[in-house]
């Protein structure tokens, strides 16, 4: 490739990806640090050390973590399950558009309808009190609001999927995993084994960025635990909207703090996954010789 | 990438906050003038914009008839008090020397920040031709927050916390303290308040009920006082907590959720800070319409809302006009009536002419809230900012994270 | 037959909330246990179309808006990522552009808020645009890097071992093959524009009124009639665009 344009890539990228970000993470550095801000006191180490104490923070850590992994697992496994058994009838019918509506729909509508499906009073609290399977609103068991984030992982799911069924869908036809999978069975393979051995491998290592960053999102999401979590523990962004905004303005440099945190853990998971995927890179290169063998 | 660091702390120290340069301010010109001055400009009012009556109130009267009357053109961006918040401190720490904004809706809470990190612009309320109709000396309107109001801010209505209940469920609804508890024993998960600005209010109507009346916390903070009574506050929750909606190991976010709740028959309560709220929602066909609102016998806290000026508003001529005219008695009246929206007036009415005075009686009375007349007698003056932080504070720390 | 059945409950539970959210923008009253509501109403609707003023102006500038964000940072993406994809150090650039993820929306907008404001780009259409792309573009960046894969490079390096151009090689065959992908990230990154409130709301200081920014505030409030109003008109015109798009979506054959 020519010169000016390997330049002028690598300028695009960082300014419109690295130098907002950086600022911006620097930014709430300085302000956590108490650098900077209308009601800043010179550097100080108080608002760190008032973040790390508090217990709500740590189960706020753990909470996100929680529901990112039960929801983005659950996402997989459904969306994986739904691809590989019905690969061929997405092209056509019904539910090749039905199933891609959730596309459509930003975070905000997502956990209000969830809430007024699930919630005691929701729609499905309803039905099962007219099918007689709860005699009451309150016999309804607790998806909304709970302890466990049912609601927020319901939500979370329930957009993923198809997200996810897209991106494997799009994955078996770009890796030619239909060839691959007769390769296999013309060498003996059983159709589990062509499923296990092959397509849930192949799918998974190749959709393994995407799966993660949707990981992140999910545990920086904001919305959906704000309608339907509890007030504790909450989701990490909620807990940190909860300082930068609310009623103590002393409190924001800890949101800031909390924020700057989160990157960086969030980029300390994301340095040791790309480590990992290197290797996977090794074996994707087999991947593709075998491809190429089979076509 | 080291570069791209010192750049940005380049650009982040070279714009530290620099003085304003001195500007005319617009509250020493003649009225007139002032209206001549305002003429052809535009002001950029932000506010809270989630009711659509409100909304229509402002659109297809108070636009219009601004423009039409002063040659205003008055924009209107949504925001909540803390988004406000979170604006005009980010112009003041970005040394901004002229806001995005011109004219503010700010509540207690709102004012309370903005006059610690001094964003606000006064005072400029004396200059007001129609505040000739206000009672500045009415302690509903001249504190804020037990804060003085002094000029920082112009009074726009006058609301009262009220407990929303629906009759068909709750024939007799508890009227104090114990009589709630034995509620919540009976029936239990009905009964809840929001971790925001409403449920915050109510908790500090408790606490006002637990000290024995407002004389006993009014005035600045007292840390004394507030061990006190806190403790018996926390103390009755506790007690009342295993009654509450799921078992009180979690409140609603806001309000607005606890509405829907009560809207769908999860909670046979909620409340809101705005006394004519029921009458609007159930006109909106949101609540049933077996709803009701009523007041504690120990009180309810009343206040009023405002608009303010931001400090480096570059219209502030313009927004002071705005203001006057929200203050008119013709936008004032029109805002009363429960059809367009039902907030209470901030004007005296002793002061009105007879014709508005005889305009302002024969406004159709609310149906499904108590007269203002009725609920003033319950009214309670606000507490001093720290109680609503302390308070804010516990609550957290004391029930919602004590899940045990 | 048991696969239909199946399927049919899978379908379904993506379209029942669609069918939720369009049957309470029309209703009034929905106490428990009434399976719908009480009354019925069009006057939200109507107001949208009468005296909803401007909104389909919002509509227009949010639909332009996301539009060129979308081709930009598609288009940009496309063509800078290939650069990172074949850096040796590939992985560790990347963690650049998955920054914006790591964060929540709303705190990044607080913190970039701060340099839109010194750099006066705060409250103008422009400046809502630039916020945008900082957060589309990383996206674009990320979704193309795993398309740039061995693969491709071999029939890059065929064609010009054949003799053609870069140039040739890019549009003769990179392009074609990577139109389904473009289309993909297009529609992402549109949507991603299309939602976008928290950062849109704070640089735009509320006065850039995109379609999100004006009726967003109805989601979080108390009548949920007019919040699935707003859910209809912000998912109604993605799914037309998709539906125009769908047969791109899915390669065939």
């Amino acid at each position: 490739m020519k010169k000016p344009l390997r330049l002028l890539s690598w300028a695009v990228f960082l300014v419109l990806a690295a130098l907002p970000l950086l600022a911006g993470w620097g930014y709430a550095g300085a302000y956590s640090l108490g650098m900077t801000g209308l009601l800043h006191k010179g550097v100080t180490l108080a608002h760190w050390q008032a973040v790390w104490s508090d217990a709500a923070f740590w189960k706020s850590m753990g909470f996100s973590v929680y529901v990112a992994l039960t929801a983005i697992s659950l996402a997989t496994f459904f969306a994986l399950l739904s691809v590989v058994a019905w690969q061929r009838d997405f092209r056509r019918g019904w539910l090749s558009y039905a199933v891609y509506l959730p596309l459509t729909v930003p975070a905000m509508v997502v956990g209000f309808f969830t809430f007024n499906l699930l919630s005691k009073g929701g729609l499905l609290s309803r039905i099962s009190y007219r099918l007689g399977f709860t005699d009451s609103l309150v016999a309804f068991p607790d998806w909304v609001n709970d302890p466990f984030g049912i609601g927020i992982i319901v939500a979370h799911t329930w957009m993923a999927v198809p997200f996810f069924m897209l991106l494997f869908y799009n994955l078996f036809q770009s890796e030619g995993l239909v060839s691959l999978g007769q390769v296999a069975r013309s060498l003996g393979a059983g159709s589990g084994q062509v499923v296990r051995k092959v397509f849930v491998p192949v799918l998974l290592r190749k959709a393994s960025p995407i799966l993660v960053l949707y990981g992140l999102f999910v545990m920086g999401s904001y919305e959906i635990p704000l309608l339907l979590g509890t007030q504790s523990p909450q989701m990490i962004s909620v807990l940190a909207i909860r300082k930068l905004q609310r009623f103590n303005l002393m409190d924001v440099p800890q949101a800031y703090a909390v924020s700057v945190f989160f990157v960086v853990l969030v980029v300390g998971v994301l340095v040791l996954v790309s480590g990992r995927g290197k290797r996977w890179r090794l074996k994707s290169k087999d991947g593709v010789l075998n491809q190429k063998m089979a076509s | 990438m080291r570069t791209s660091f010192f750049l940005l702390f380049t650009i982040f120290f070279a714009c530290a906050p620099t003085s304003n340069p001195t500007q005319p301010d617009p509250g020493t010109l003649p009225w007139e003038e002032l209206v001549q001055q305002a003429r052809g400009s535009t002001v950029q009012l932000m506010m809270w914009q989630g009711d659509p009556l409100i909304n229509a109130y402002m659109q297809e009267y108070v636009v219009p008839a601004i423009a039409e009357q002063y040659g205003i053109t008055l924009k209107i961006a949504g925001g909540q008090g803390n988004i406000i918040v979170q604006q005009v401190m980010a112009e003041l720490q970005a040394g901004k020397e002229t806001s995005e904004l011109d004219l503010l809706w700010i509540n207690g809470e709102t004012f309370y920040q903005l006059r610690q990190i001094d964003g606000l612009y006064g005072p400029w309320t004396g200059a007001l031709p129609n505040g000739q109709y206000i009672d500045w000396k009415n302690p509903f309107i001249a504190v804020d927050f037990q804060q003085p109001v002094e000029g920082y801010e112009c009074p726009w209505g006058n609301v009262q916390l009220a407990l929303i209940y629906n009759s068909a469920e709750v024939p007799d609804p508890p009227r104090d303290r114990e009589a709630l508890a034995a509620f919540v024993r009976a029936h239990p998960g009905r009964f809840t308040w929001d971790v925001h600005f409403t449920g915050l209010t109510f908790l500090k109507s408790l606490l006002i009920d637990i000290a024995g009346g407002a004389d006993m916390l009014s005035g600045p903070f007292d840390e004394a006082k507030y061990q006190r009574y806190s403790a018996q506050l926390w103390a009755y929750i506790r007690e009342i907590r295993p009654g509450l909606w799921k078992e009180g190991k979690t409140f609603p976010e806001a309000v607005a959720p606890m509405h829907q709740l009560f809207a769908n028959g999860e909670l046979w309560f909620t409340m809101s800070n705005n006394d004519s709220e029921v009458d609007n929602k159930v006109r909106q066909g949101i609540f049933p319409e077996t709803t009701s609102a009523y007041v504690w016998d120990g009180g309810t806290i009343q206040n009023s809302h405002y608009l303010g000026i931001p400090r480096i508003s570059a219209n502030k001529a313009g927004a002071m006009v705005v203001a006057n005219f929200m203050i008119s008695p013709e936008a004032q009246y029109r805002k009363q009536d429960p059809a367009v929206w039902g907030d209470g007036t901030v004007l005296d009415k002793g002061r009105l002419t007879e014709e508005w005075q005889q305009r302002f009686r024969e406004l159709p009375p609310r149906k499904y809230a108590p007269s203002r007349e009725e609920m003033q007698l319950h009214a309670l003056p606000e507490l001093a900012p720290e109680y609503m932080i302390r308070l804010a504070e516990d609550f957290r720390k004391k029930i919602l994270e004590d899940n045990s | 037959m048991r696969r239909r059945i199946l399927q049919g409950i899978w379908g379904l539970i993506w379209v029942l909330p669609f069918l939720l959210l369009l049957v309470l923008s029309i209703g009034r009253q929905w106490p428990f246990p009434a399976l719908l509501p009480r009354q019925w109403s069009l006057a939200y609707w109507a107001d949208v179309f009468a005296r909803g003023g401007n909104l389909n102006e919002s509509l227009l500038f949010s639909l332009v808006l996301s539009l060129s964000i979308a081709a930009i940072a598609t288009g940009l993406g496309y063509v800078t990522s290939r650069q990172i994809a074949y850096h040796p150090k590939k992985e560790r650039w990347l963690l650049l552009a998955y920054f914006p993820y790591a964060m929540a929306p709303v705190i990044l907008a607080a913190c970039l808020q701060h340099y839109f404001l010194v750099l006066g780009w705060s409250g103008k259409w422009s400046g809502v645009w630039l916020a945008q792309l900082c957060i589309t573009y990383p996206f674009a960046v990320i979704f193309f890097s795993g398309f740039w894969n061995q693969r491709m490079q071999s029939m890059e390096h065929l064609v010009t071992t054949l003799g053609g151009t870069y140039w040739q090689a890019f549009r003769k065959v990179l392009l074609p093959m990577s139109s389904s992908a473009l289309l993909v990230c297009f529609f992402q990154t549109f949507l991603i524009s299309w939602f976008e409130y928290g950062l849109t709301s704070l640089i735009g200081v509320g006065k850039v009124q995109t379609l999100p920014v004006k009726v967003f505030q109805y989601v979080q409030e108390a009548n949920i009639f007019l919040a699935a109003l707003a859910g209809c008109l912000l998912f109604l015109p993605p799914l037309i665009l998709w539906w125009m798009n769908k047969r791109w979506l899915f390669r065939q054959g």
